[in-house]
């Protein structure tokens, strides 16, 4: 195998006895943009700034093509970084802020000038040069961050919740521009987030933290349709889980018994089961259908609850055990006959769309 | 809001009169002062007489009084420069240092603040004699800066506890050495902070007269210290010369502080 381009071995990082990264291990190829997604306080951040060289991990090793990073300091990494909160520099005008990094490096003005002007057209700011970021909103501080750590060319762009302090519209509004300016300059993107959205919106990959491991790495698609756990199953798009026996396994496919005592076959599992073990079906509230289908399994429900979405409904019911389940089936067009309209009735998933998971997992 | 200056009603009237009569005690007596360097009655009679320039010209023919101003000026500037300096290196350490003692420390650096001054200036007397500083402008500048210390430190700590550390880490993945960062963007982002230090410590050392005292020797003596010296051998208007002047610089100073902290903070 190549070298990767940038790899994370075996990192550790800890305060006190508190330990925020346990062992993380990624190894990143040229140009791709992964995301590190998980809920606040996972390690995420810590993570980032191990590669930063802002925290000085306890063990394990950061490689930038095959050499190590730990004993060069910050300055002299070349890495570009965008923070969660504005660091933009008060005292000096956009230009100068993007005009810094080159200045410290010495570079001759024509160089900078020319450097700033391509910058500014990049992040869509030309004409703002001689502000102060004083006078600018908070998106377009964040575009001029962007640009500022853009200008030197690092193979390598870090970004910590660049946009958590946006509101929605101007998010997304500046998550295509991130996505754009990817694909322009082809940098290599670590970026921080723990929105879900926003990871599967922006990311190549998806590094998912839990309590300072990952809990799973892969494209949006592995996240959710492939869920290695249920933690990776619950935070990554919705999800019901129903308790289940496990009967039997051949090829990956399970015989569970659920709660009301029907039997169904063929749900993914994601381990090995022994027989009798106490699982968990999980089952995503779109795969569910309000009709039967040439394979489905059917579970008998009262529907307490149902709002029509147009592209979808979503429905609240009950399952016969009592569990409350969230149904969001898709609208079928071609039968505009409502069952939910009755008292009770069934819903219907595919076996293959449904994950069998061990119960009583610490969440 | 229970003191709300609106629904005062007529207390309004009584808080205004009390606040003028407070302003008038504390102004009166420099107005006083002022008034009494024009009067042209060698016994600062008042009303005066008539109205001279005479002192201010006999103020200006003595080569000492001149002479102190220009000690006092010196030793403040040197005082200021030194105060600001370890004010800014101590602020780093007690704002971002984590450290053992660290409250401690602080609490030392600030107790010529609260120390009296008296208590101080025989403590630091006796110990410079022994060491030989007694009565070298480095005795006098050392002395200066440790009282300007505090006020060095207060403001610059302030502006640094407001200042994000992520700004200063940005800078340094920029590319910025600490060093060049810190110099580059922390220290202008604090400028405030560091002005009104300087402003602060100069004005403790120029117009402190209390350890100055004992910091003096004949032929090396502060504006405070030389009038004090001649009010006790006779009361001349020329010390009334003495003190407007020294109003006059203290408020140009403040009125000077006032503009460029405007512009510095826009
Ligand atoms: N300097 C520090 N000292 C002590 N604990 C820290 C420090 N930095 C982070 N932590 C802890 O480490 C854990 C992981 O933090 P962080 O990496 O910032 O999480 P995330 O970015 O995923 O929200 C958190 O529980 C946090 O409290
Ligand atoms: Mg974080």
């Amino acid at each position: 195998m190549t070298e990767p381009f940038l790899s994370i071995r075996n990192l550790r990082k800890t305060f006190g006895s508190f330990v925020a990264v346990h062992d993380v291990t990624i190894d990143i190829p040229k140009g791709e943009f992964l995301t590190f997604l998980g809920p606040s306080g996972s390690g995420k951040s810590t993570t980032l700034y191990a590669i930063a060289g802002f925290q000085d991990p306890t063990s394990g090793d950061v490689l930038l093509e095959g050499r190590s990073l730990l004993s060069v300091p910050s300055h002299k990494r070349n890495i570009g970084m965008v923070f969660q909160r504005y660091t933009l520099f008060q005292h000096l005008t956009v230009a100068e802020n993007v005009a810094f990094p080159l200045r410290v490096r010495r570079r001759p003005d024509a160089e900078v000038n020319r450097k700033v002007a391509e910058m500014l057209s990049l992040v869509r700011l030309e004409g703002f040069g001689g502000r102060y970021p004083g006078a600018l909103s908070g998106g377009q501080q964040q575009r001029v961050a962007l640009a500022r750590a853009l200008a030197y060319d690092p193979p390598i762009l870090l970004m910590d919740e660049p946009l958590s302090a946006l509101d929605k519209k101007l998010r997304e509004e500046i998550q295509a521009e991130i996505r754009r300016i990817h694909r322009e300059t082809g940098v290599t993107i670590l970026y921080v987030t723990h929105d879900q959205d926003e990871a599967l919106h922006l990311s190549d990959r998806i590094a998912l933290f839990r309590d300072g491991r990952i809990a799973q790495i892969g494209t949006g698609e592995d996240l959710y349709l492939r869920p290695a756990c249920e933690f990776v199953a619950s935070f990554i798009g919705n999800s019901n889980f129903l308790p289940a026996e496990h009967l039997q396994t051949t090829d990956g496919a399970a015989t569970i018994r659920l709660a009301d005592g029907s039997i169904v076959s063929g749900v993914k599992a994601t381990q090995e089961f022994g027989q009798g073990q106490k699982t968990r079906l999980m089952v995503r509230p779109e795969a569910f259908r309000l009709r039967p289908g040439p394979a489905t399994a059917g579970l008998a429900v009262e529907f307490i609850d149902a709002a029509f979405f147009g592209e979808r409904r979503r429905v609240v019911a009950r399952t016969s055990a009592g569990q409350e389940i969230d149904v969001r089936p898709p609208s079928d067009m071609a039968n505009d006959h409502d069952e939910t309209a009755q008292q009770s009735g069934q819903v219907f998933f595919d076996p293959a769309a449904a994950f069998l998971f061990p119960a009583l997992q610490t969440t | 809001m229970l003191l709300d200056y609106d629904r005062l009603g007529w207390l309004r009237g009584a808080l205004l009169a009390f606040t003028g009569l407070v302003a008038a005690f504390l102004l009166l007596p420099v107005v006083f002062i002022v008034l009494l360097s024009f009067g042209s009655s060698r016994w600062l009679a008042f009303p005066p007489p008539g109205w001279t320039l005479k002192w201010y010209e006999e103020l200006f023919a003595e080569p000492a009084w001149l002479e102190a101003a220009l000690t006092s000026a010196r030793i403040a500037t040197m005082a200021t420069v030194l105060a600001v300096v370890i004010g800014l290196m101590a602020s780093f350490a007690l704002v971002r240092g984590k450290f053992r003692g660290r409250d401690a420390v602080r609490g030392l650096l600030l107790t010529p603040m609260v120390l009296p001054v008296v208590v101080f200036a025989i403590a630091i007397y006796a110990f410079f004699l022994r060491i030989g500083l007694g009565g070298t402008t480095a005795g006098f500048v050392i002395a200066h800066t440790v009282l300007a210390l505090p006020f060095a430190i207060i403001p610059i700590s302030a502006a640094l506890e407001g200042f994000d550390k992520s700004i200063e880490d940005a800078a340094i993945v920029c590319g910025a050495s600490p060093f060049e960062a810190k110099l580059r963007v922390t220290l202008p982002s604090i400028k405030i902070g560091i002005f009104s230090a300087a402003i602060f410590a100069f004005l403790a050392s120029w117009d402190e007269v209390v350890v100055a005292i004992f910091m003096a020797s004949p032929t090396l003596q502060t504006l405070p210290v030389k009038i004090w010296g001649s009010l006790r051998q006779d009361l001349s208007p020329v010390i009334a010369a003495a003190s407007s002047l020294l109003v006059l610089l203290t408020l140009s100073l403040m009125i000077v502080t006032a503009l460029i902290r405007r512009k510095l903070s826009t």
